[in-house]
């Protein structure tokens, strides 16, 4: 008897779980399927779900990857990105390594600052962020995005390395001081390989936030040539009142795959990391 | 522990890069903006700014504009943020009571957090177009209405797809942190609410929700900051319209900004936001402490 | 692992050399930043960088230009942004409703004072397009086109509902309740669409039923928009909304080309961009062209039109130089081919014009009326759109909504 009703609530289980999948999934394939369909039949009616097979087509696809301009825009995205990633991994592990690990003058403070502005929304910074753009000389520059994506990311991202480094048996550390080497040997031989997996997981968010960042870049971008890929989808909503969806969707795709393969490819890493830190919260 | 100075410097040298890029591109505009919200700062006034006190803070607090985008937006984190919470909950027990696929679940579940901002709001923005496919699902295929709903065109029909929006994107965040939560809770503490007789509701009731609390207080303080962050949905779906009536307190700061050109009072409605996520903040801790004391 | 970090390496490599490296090749080059609001699919623009630029550059081979697409709300956004970043572009191609705020700004060159062949270019183009960029005695563009709105209706839907082409504002209203209903799918049809609720979608309804924006020293608006016949012209659109004849300014509402093209739209106002638009995404649809309705008034249209303008930051002799090229009788040619009415007086006596299909427009923008010339005009313009966009929603009434609207302006011009 208790075999079966097991049995029933299991099944119950994958059925609740599956039907929201298709809710969550629907609209995306929605996108994919609108992104095949050619152009003019975006006002059909009535309106497919799917497109009929034979009337299935690339030309929205072709199109897009016929424009220099989506192109750069593509690899503009992946240079910030990858590089805002980078400078942020290493920043970051470096503060939470210092931050866990030792006590010095305005420690407390400079930790306290960092978790509080994880309370200001990114976006009201923008007006005197703007400002600091302007007597950099960065408007209208890539160089203009990263310095502040990377300021952006360095809250959460001290926050959540720094769960790892304090996951690192202490003893480790010290053997090493014991033995002579410096507080860089301790960072670059200890503390930077034990804590891979939650830099990973960092690296992977910060990714995805620098590669859909729309308002700043949107504000600080003005060339064609040098948007990044959200700047260059949002632009297809010109003034004449025409919108061309299938090309949108067509880009849109696009730009969704690599994220999706870092994702598929990293999931593991990406889950751990997010959770480490909330749990000990 | 024997070279003190050696050990000074290195520790110096690893915080300076940090310290610099985060004084610099955070610190120092929060400072500015905090100045800006005192003087008169607009395109008339470029080159000299006249100091106006609270003038700025009086004209955001009595602007009828601010006060829908401001109650727009806590409308927004008040349905959101439980929603996201509930339904991430909800499935990460589920996953979490399964054995084969979750990963698979998981991924999926996963898939509209990493969708861009930019994205997701496009298709929502067709799907509820007014003659879109949801539309005529509801009018041709299943009857329920007999016009097509302007779902876009009014302030809470734009507001309801932002806010189904925000929930739909949230839920895989909240899955997964929730899901993680899950998995630290003991098992043996269920097992002997079950030998004291505690049913399913019991169990979640006085197992579950006590064992992940602080699970619960990060994702609350953090979806509450989430919402008031709302800016590209809105400003892709409706931006604003009809009539400023759909603005979250964000695009309506980014608009008087740079469509108005006051930055004085875009300086100030920005503060505004931030002192009310402080306080919020503060609350929703105090709020869990108290639980944690009875 | 090893080879994919090696590809990321070259990949990076790479993209820094094409995204750096290609910005200065050779120092005595000028680039010259041209700001625009050509849309990013249309003719215009497929002309001006596949045609114009081209052809501009190999006459100066020392002078390369970098034009950007901006929407058009974007652009005057943009441009507010940039003069205070001090990163405006040497020119811009404006909407002549907003050259007055900018000149207000400081930020737009005198020409006839810096520029010695000033007044050699402007004799060559039209004068009465010529006084949108006049303000005082100064000149702060040139003319690059002009443009004014006609309406365009369905020809078919027309026929089948046995109705007249409207040529008064009560045929208008009339035909308008006719067409509207529902087609052989059981959709919705309008009788006439307007994409948005500002100036220029209001402003031929209020003249031509004989209302204003302001007086004629544009120094007031109470009694004016908030005249009787302004009101009533509010309130007829108000009116013809609530009972699902008109529609289109709405954020779920089919886009106007594609309403119009797949007839759920009956009529239309735009300007002579919809004819190269419906050629290019309905090209099988058929459709007229008549002038807007007279009111009591008369007809009067809008004057759109853009000058392009040269701003205090920009390389003055390398701007210049691309400003008389635009406004030269090649580049007005060549855009006249995509509907973009000339201002050069020479090209409007060229065969091109004369067979062009903008004809019906030109007669138009005889009796087409300027926006108000005013500083504030971009925020009156947006007050207007939220006031009249709550009387259609019917939270007030058009006469409620329109005082206070005249109060707020008021306060606006005298600033």
């Amino acid at each position: 008897m208790k075999f079966t009703r097991k049995n029933i609530s299991k099944t119950l289980t994958y059925l609740v779980l599956t039907l929201g999948i298709v809710i969550v999934v629907l609209p995306m394939i929605y996108m994919v399927s609108t992104a095949l369909k050619p152009n003019g039949a975006l006002y059909e009616y009535p309106p497919k779900f799917f497109p009929k097979l034979k009337e299935i087509t690339l030309e929205n696809f072709a199109y897009i990857l016929s424009q220099k301009k989506f192109i750069m825009n593509f690899l503009n995205s992946l240079l910030v990105s990858t590089v805002t990633v980078l400078i942020a991994a290493f920043v970051s592990s470096a503060m939470a390594f210092c931050i866990a690990r030792f006590r010095f003058p305005g420690r407390k403070f400079l930790f306290t600052f960092i978790m509080l502005t994880m309370i200001i929304p990114g976006t009201t910074l923008i007006v005197p962020q703007y400002e600091l753009a302007v007597k950099l000389k960065t408007i209208n520059s890539l160089t203009g995005l990263i310095p502040f994506y990377v300021a952006w990311v360095i809250p959460y991202s001290t926050f959540m390395i720094k769960g790892f480094v304090e996951n690192v048996p202490r003893e480790l550390d010290e053997a090493i001081y014991i033995d002579g080497g410096s507080v860089f040997t301790v960072f670059f031989r200890i503390m930077l390989p034990l804590t891979k997996p939650g830099i990973a997981s960092v690296s992977i968010f910060n990714f995805l936030t620098a590669w859909e960042e729309f308002p700043w870049a949107n504000t600080v971008i003005n060339d064609d040539l040098k948007r990044t890929l959200p700047i260059a989808i949002s632009g297809f909503f010109g003034q004449h009142q025409f919108t061309q969806w299938g090309y949108v969707f067509a880009l849109s795709v696009l730009s969704l795959l690599p994220i999706l393969v870092v994702f598929i490819a990293c999931q593991r890493f990406f889950i751990e990391g997010l959770t480490a830190g909330s749990v000990k919260g | 522990m024997k070279q003190k100075t050696g050990q000074k410097v290195q520790i110096g040298l690893l915080l300076l890069p940090g310290i610099l890029i985060f004084g610099f591109f955070t610190l120092y505009p929060i400072a500015k903006l905090f100045v800006m919200s005192f003087f008169k700062w607009d395109f008339g006034s470029m080159f000299s700014q006249e100091f106006i006190g609270l003038g700025n803070y009086k004209e955001v607090l009595s602007d009828p504009y601010f006060q829908t985008a401001f109650v727009n937006s806590i409308v927004y984190t008040l349905v959101t943020v439980p929603a996201q919470m509930l339904l991430g909950l909800l499935i990460a027990m589920l996953i979490n009571n399964i054995t084969r696929f979750s990963i698979g679940y998981r991924v999926a579940y996963y898939l509209p957090v990493i969708t861009s901002w930019v994205i997701a709001s496009l298709v929502f923005k067709y799907v509820f177009n007014t003659e879109g496919l949801l539309n005529y699902f509801l009018t041709n295929v299943i009857h329920l209405t007999s016009q097509n709903v302007r779902w876009l065109d009014s302030r809470w029909g734009g507001m309801s797809v932002a806010m189904l929006l925000g929930i739909w994107k949230g839920i895989g965040w909240n899955m997964v942190v929730f899901l993680a939560a899950l998995q630290t809770v003991p098992k043996d503490l269920y097992e002997s609410a079950a030998l004291d007789g505690a049913g399913t509701l019991q169990k979640f009731f006085y197992v579950t929700i006590p064992s992940i609390k602080g699970t619960i207080l990060f994702a609350l303080v953090m979806l509450t900051i989430g919402g008031f962050n709302v800016f590209t949905s809105i400003k892709m779906i409706t931006d604003g319209n009809p009539g400023h009536k759909t603005e979250s307190v964000l695009t309506w700061m980014y608009y008087k900004a740079f469509s108005t050109g006051k930055f004085g009072y875009s300086a100030a409605l920005s503060f505004i936001i931030a002192i009310v996520l402080a306080i919020l903040a503060v609350i929703q801790f105090r709020m869990m402490d108290h639980n944690k004391l009875e | 692992m090893r080879t994919s970090k090696k590809t990321l390496a070259v990949l990076l490599t790479t993209m820094c050399v094409g995204t750096f490296g290609t910005v200065n090749c050779s120092a005595e080059e000028v680039t010259i930043n041209f700001w625009h609001h050509y849309s990013e699919q249309s003719a215009e623009n497929e002309t001006l960088t596949n045609v114009l630029i081209p052809e501009f550059e190999k006459e100066n081979p020392d002078i390369k230009v970098n034009a950007v697409s901006h929407e058009w709300g974007d652009l005057h956004d943009k441009i507010l942004i940039s003069a205070k970043s001090e990163t405006l572009p040497d020119v811009a191609r404006l909407d002549s409703a907003w050259v007055p705020e900018f000149q207000k700004m400081g930020i737009l060159v005198p020409l006839n004072q810096e520029i010695s062949d000033f007044s050699e270019t402007a004799d060559s183009l039209l004068e009465s397009a010529m006084s949108t960029a006049k303000i005082g005695d100064d000149y702060f563009g040139l003319a690059l086109n002009t443009n004014t709105k006609i309406m365009f209706y369905n020809k078919k839907a027309f026929e089948d509902a046995g109705v007249e082409v409207p040529q008064t504002m009560e045929e208008f209203v009339e035909a308008a309740k006719k067409l509207a209903g529902t087609n052989e799918n059981g959709q919705q049809v309008w009788g006439y669409e307007e994409p948005a609720l500002s100036g220029w979608n209001l402003c031929p309804f209020i003249w031509s039923m004989g209302g204003a924006i302001t007086n004629e020293e544009q120094t007031q608006a109470t009694g004016y928009l908030n005249s009787p016949e302004t009101v009533a012209a509010i309130q007829m659109l108000a009116d013809l909304y609530s009972e699902n004849v008109i529609t289109g300014w709405n954020s779920g509402d089919i886009p106007m080309t594609d309403g119009f093209g797949t007839g759920r739209y009956a009529m239309i106002v735009d300007g002579p961009w919809k004819i190269s638009e419906l050629e290019g995404a309905y090209p099988d649809f058929e459709y007229g062209t008549a002038a807007f309705p007279a009111g009591e008034a008369g007809s009067y249209s809008v004057l759109g039109g853009e000058d392009i303008s040269m701003f205090n930051t920009a390389d003055k002799e390398a701007a210049w130089k691309f400003m008389q090229f635009m406004t030269g009788e090649f580049a007005q040619e060549e855009m006249a081919k995509c509907s973009q009415i000339p201002v050069n007086k020479n090209t409007l006596e060229s065969d091109t014009v004369k067979n062009a299909d903008f004809a019906p427009f030109i007669e138009a923008i005889r009796t087409a009326k300027s926006r108000p010339t005013v500083a504030s005009w971009s925020e009156i313009d947006s007050e207007l759109a939220t006031a009249v966009s709550a009387v259609m929603n019917g939270e007030k009434t058009a006469q409620d909504a329109m005082d206070e609207l005249a109060e707020k302006v008021d306060a606006l011009l005298a600033e």
